[in-house]
């Protein structure tokens, strides 16, 4: 506080009082001020004899907010959004946090994190407990403490998998690579919950044991450790005497019964589930099994193969049956008697339908010979002339004729049939040849599994075959019908009659659905007419244009313009400052005035000047610096106004040549709108260059005083004139 | 001078290549259609309006599935080939032709492609989590397989510890779709070493 006068006397010796809040001149005795505010602590007596200071805790990481003046408005005065999504972040994280029992440095950290992702904006779009969560869980698993997503998610009532989801992406745009959980980590916790009493320790050592065992028996990767541990700790009660049900183990590891049973199952198919307890206690075996997932796929894989070999086998052996057939059909035609009349013509029949080889020109012969010649003598027969004229044929066998027709013509049916079912299975063992209609060869192969025997020929031909589609001429938008088979396609479409079917099922399916669309309709309509119609504005998607530059600096410049960093910064301004060149020196707001500088580093300043002469009004550059060097430009604005004007005063002569013409012109007209630019940031002058930078720093080495930047910016308004 | 055999790449040795399993494709019919209509008159076309707002339409071969929007765009699905993906992708737009609607085919593009394969060897997910934490992100307690995001190709690899990889475009930032088979075999050739190395002895 600076010496007052005293109004009435003129005296300046005023006693000012801090406990009694006034000042009053010793002189004539007036009091000057009353109810001065002051700024000591102050001591207040509570209950019980108490005395606490008054006043306020401001914490550190806490909005600068004042605090409240007379009436307190409440909260949001004063303060801004990001602070208010700050603390409102820390209020949910100290809540869940201590519900899962984290302790402060957990709880710090993981507001730490959480700050992170606030100011990386990637808290839009999600819900803040999604974030909270995951940025909880962040914590636990750097730290390694025994909590498990499920957990936050059973507090939160979430999908685990969504905040799953959070986890991991958040994870990567923070760069923080959680380690694997080991499941061994969880193993104390679960056992404490399985109230284990005073042997808790002993099962856990156990369980651990056969974790790790588990581990080395490539049971746990791509397993959720919980159901592991479940697994473990259900067999080393057993081993120490406790009744542990798979009930009581689920509801405390939160796997389901299935999982762990198939987990007791996986370990029973190891070796090490065949010693005892204190064989298991005391030998390792060395031998590691496989994955099961891997065990199954060799399964899996063999199964395959098995059958592949059956199949095989099964044409084998069919082929092999159709030729007994063939060869026994043959022999049965031979031996077979010959017919008349009646019968040939069923013979006729016959021999069209079936597809054995007809037996020539003898089933049109009627000679039913006497002898029903046996199969040796079968063969001796078509050597026999046929042609012979029916003889008289005894009655008996007539008869005995037709009961052999009529069996032969059985089998031939019976054979028929049996031809037909065995070409289906041939034709099903294919593969899904199954359609006898005559599908083009290219699906056909389509559908052929490749063999990885193939795999070299396949890449070869994708090869080939990747360059047709280049070749293939450029469709004129005209649907190519190469290879569609139409008959195929009208099979999909229906009739008029199925239509109508269809359409009414349609209808009663979606009866809501067309109720709510001509409700909506009828609304559009009412509003319409009463004007107050709002149809919802389509959003255009505004392409991200990439940004085409020549160099760095310009790149800078137009990504500025798009992307806008701080809503402080008149970017408009900004960009005219440079744009006038940097022998304004980008002049300022009135705030930030010149000062006029020493002498003694002028020629310092003049040379740096110079240099800057010469990458003078670089557009480019311009606001490429400026973003570069925000942070340090006001003192160096200061000295560079000031070398601006030493320069153009004192060198304007000799560097003449080597100054750029636009600063000249331009020198002059900015000041006036200096002076109206507003809360506008100084634009330095360009040169990123480091040397620049180093001399540059060199200059604002000397301090200046606020007096002479009020008292400058005066002159310099007059001398630019 | 012995004459030295030039060293062959472990893949081609080993002669595994990676099969494609699926094919995604969009095309541009280039008309507007009134799916409703186009829903009720061909038996393999669905159409839920509430659910999804386009008809899915079921070929039996090459076995895809499309789904068609009223805009005329269709994204066909379901083939084993870039080849087939097209033959199926003209053969919904002659369904559609059919139909009485004039379509055309205009910008035919593969946007996905995804292919699996097995190394025939039980892979430690651990160990090449832990070498590898900058590209890869395993949570056992999410899903069982890590998932590599490869930077040259940019591709996705799911990689399971009984020794199966599947590749494709995961299509999220920075992973657009596999465009061609190609990427698809590069990105087995840089795999296949590392995951040598994470083999079970």
């Amino acid at each position: 506080m600076s010496s007052r006068v005293c109004r009435t006397c003129g005296g300046s010796d005023i006693d000012v009082d801090q406990a009694r809040g006034s000042a009053v001149c010793t002189g004539c005795g007036s009091v000057l001020e009353d109810n001065i505010i002051v700024s000591e602590v102050q001591f207040v007596e509570g209950s019980g004899g108490v005395s606490s200071a008054v006043g306020q805790f401001v914490s550190a990481d806490g909005p600068a907010k004042a605090p409240l003046i007379g009436s307190g408005f409440h909260t949001s005065v004063g303060k801004e959004s990001r602070a208010q999504t700050l603390q409102g972040g820390k209020r949910q994280i100290q809540q869940l946090g201590s519900q899962l029992q984290l302790n402060q440095h957990c709880l710090d950290t993981a507001f730490n994190f959480f700050k992170m992702v606030v100011s990386k904006h990637l808290t839009r779009g999600r819900k803040t407990e999604h974030v909270i969560a995951a940025c909880l869980y962040l914590v636990c698993r750097t730290e390694g403490t025994p909590h498990m997503l499920l957990d936050l998610s059973d507090l939160l009532q979430v999908n685990v998998y969504i905040l799953g989801k959070t986890f991991l992406l958040l994870a990567r745009e923070l760069c923080i690579n959680a380690p694997a959980i080991d499941p061994c980590l969880y193993i104390p916790r679960f056992a404490h919950m399985l109230e284990f009493g005073g042997k808790t320790h002993e099962v856990s050592m156990t369980a651990l044991r056969l974790v790790q065992r588990m581990k080395r028996d490539w049971m746990h990767t791509g397993r959720r450790p919980s159901g592991l541990c479940g697994a473990a700790l259900l067999v080393a009660a057993r081993m120490h005497k406790f009744r542990r049900t798979v009930k009581d183990v689920i509801s405390v590891v939160k796997v389901c019964q299935t999982t762990l049973r198939k987990r007791l199952t996986e370990f029973e198919d190891t070796p090490t589930s065949q010693l005892t307890i204190d064989e298991f206690m005391r030998v390792d075996l060395e031998q590691e099994c496989d994955p099961p997932s891997f065990i199954a796929a060799q399964h899996k894989a063999k199964m395959q193969q098995l059958e592949q070999q059956l199949a095989q086998k099964l044409d084998d052996v069919e082929g092999q049956i159709s030729c007994y057939k063939d060869e026994i059909e043959t022999e049965l035609e031979r031996s077979r008697p010959k017919l008349s009349g009646i019968y040939a013509a069923y013979a006729k029949e016959i021999g069209r339908d079936g597809r054995r080889p007809p037996v020539a020109t003898a089933t049109k012969t009627v000679n039913i010979s006497v002898s029903f010649s046996e199969p040796e003598d079968a063969k001796a027969l078509p050597a026999t002339p046929d042609l012979e004229p029916p003889e008289a044929e005894d009655d008996e066998l007539r008869a005995a004729a037709q009961q052999l027709t009529q069996d032969f013509l059985c089998q031939v049916i019976q054979e028929e049939e049996g031809r037909g079912e065995a070409g289906d299975d041939s034709g099903r063992e294919e593969g899904e040849g199954s359609q006898r209609q005559a599908a083009p060869l290219a699906a056909i192969l389509g559908k052929l599994p490749a063999p990885v025997s193939l795999g070299l020929q396949q890449t070869f031909d994708a090869s080939e075959a990747s360059e047709e589609p280049g070749d293939e001429p450029m469709e004129g938008g005209d649907l190519d019908l190469d290879g569609i088979d139409d008959q195929e396609i009208d099979k999909y479409i229906l009739n008029q009659e199925e239509v109508q079917v269809k359409t009414e099922l349609w209808m009663k399916q979606n009866a809501e659905y067309l109720k709510e669309q001509q409700e909506k309709e009828e609304r559009i309509k009412k509003e319409k007419e009463q004007g107050t119609y709002k149809e919802k504005p389509k959003k255009a998607k505004q392409k991200k244009e990439p940004i085409l530059a020549s160099t760095a600096g310009e790149a800078i410049e137009k990504m500025l313009e798009k992307k806008r960093i701080s809503s402080k910064i008149n970017y408009d301004v900004l960009r005219d400052l440079n744009s006038r060149g940097t022998g304004s020196g980008g002049g300022s707001s009135p705030s930030r005035p010149a000062p006029d500088p020493p002498d003694a580093t002028t020629a310092t300043r003049k040379r740096v000047a110079r240099r800057r002469r010469k990458k003078a009004s670089d557009v480019s550059r311009s606001l490429a610096a400026t973003t570069s060097m925000i942070g340090k430009r006001v003192r160096h604005l200061i000295s560079s106004t000031s070398k601006k004007r030493k320069t153009a005063v004192q060198e304007e002569p000799p560097t003449a040549p080597k100054r750029d013409a636009t600063p000249e012109p331009t020198a002059e007209a900015p000041p006036e709108q200096e002076a109206e630019a507003g809360p506008a940031l100084p634009a330095p002058p360009p040169g990123p260059e480091v040397g620049e930078e180093e001399e540059e720093e060199e200059v604002e080495e000397e301090c200046v005083s606020a007096l002479q930047l009020v008292g400058d910016y005066g002159c310099e308004e007059e001398e630019v004139f | 001078m012995t004459p030295i055999t030039p060293a062959t790449p472990a893949s081609k040795s080993s002669e595994i290549v990676p099969q494609l399993k699926n094919v995604i494709s969009v095309v541009n019919l280039g008309c507007k259609l009134k799916l409703m209509s186009i829903a009720l008159k061909a038996w393999n076309i669905e159409y839920n309006p509430k659910r999804c707002p386009a008809a899915i339409m079921r070929l039996r071969e090459p076995r895809t599935t499309a789904l068609i929007f009223s805009s005329g765009k269709m994204v066909c699905t379901g083939a084993k080939s870039e080849q087939l993906s097209r033959l199926a992708a003209r053969k919904h737009a002659r369904v559609l032709e059919k139909l009485g609607f004039p379509v055309k085919f205009l910008n035919f593009t593969i946007q996905n492609m995804v292919g699996s394969c097995d190394v025939k060897f039980p892979i430690r997910l651990e160990s090449l989590f832990l070498t590898h934490q900058k590209f890869s992100s395993y949570e056992p307690e999410l899903f069982p397989g890590l998932i590599y995001r490869m930077v040259k190709p940019r591709i996705v690899l799911l990689i399971f510890a009984s020794g199966k990889i599947v590749f494709t475009g995961a299509g999220s930032k920075g992973f657009e779709g596999v465009k061609e088979r190609a990427v698809i075999y590069e990105a087995f050739e840089n795999i296949y070493p590392i995951l040598e190395a994470f083999r079970k002895k």
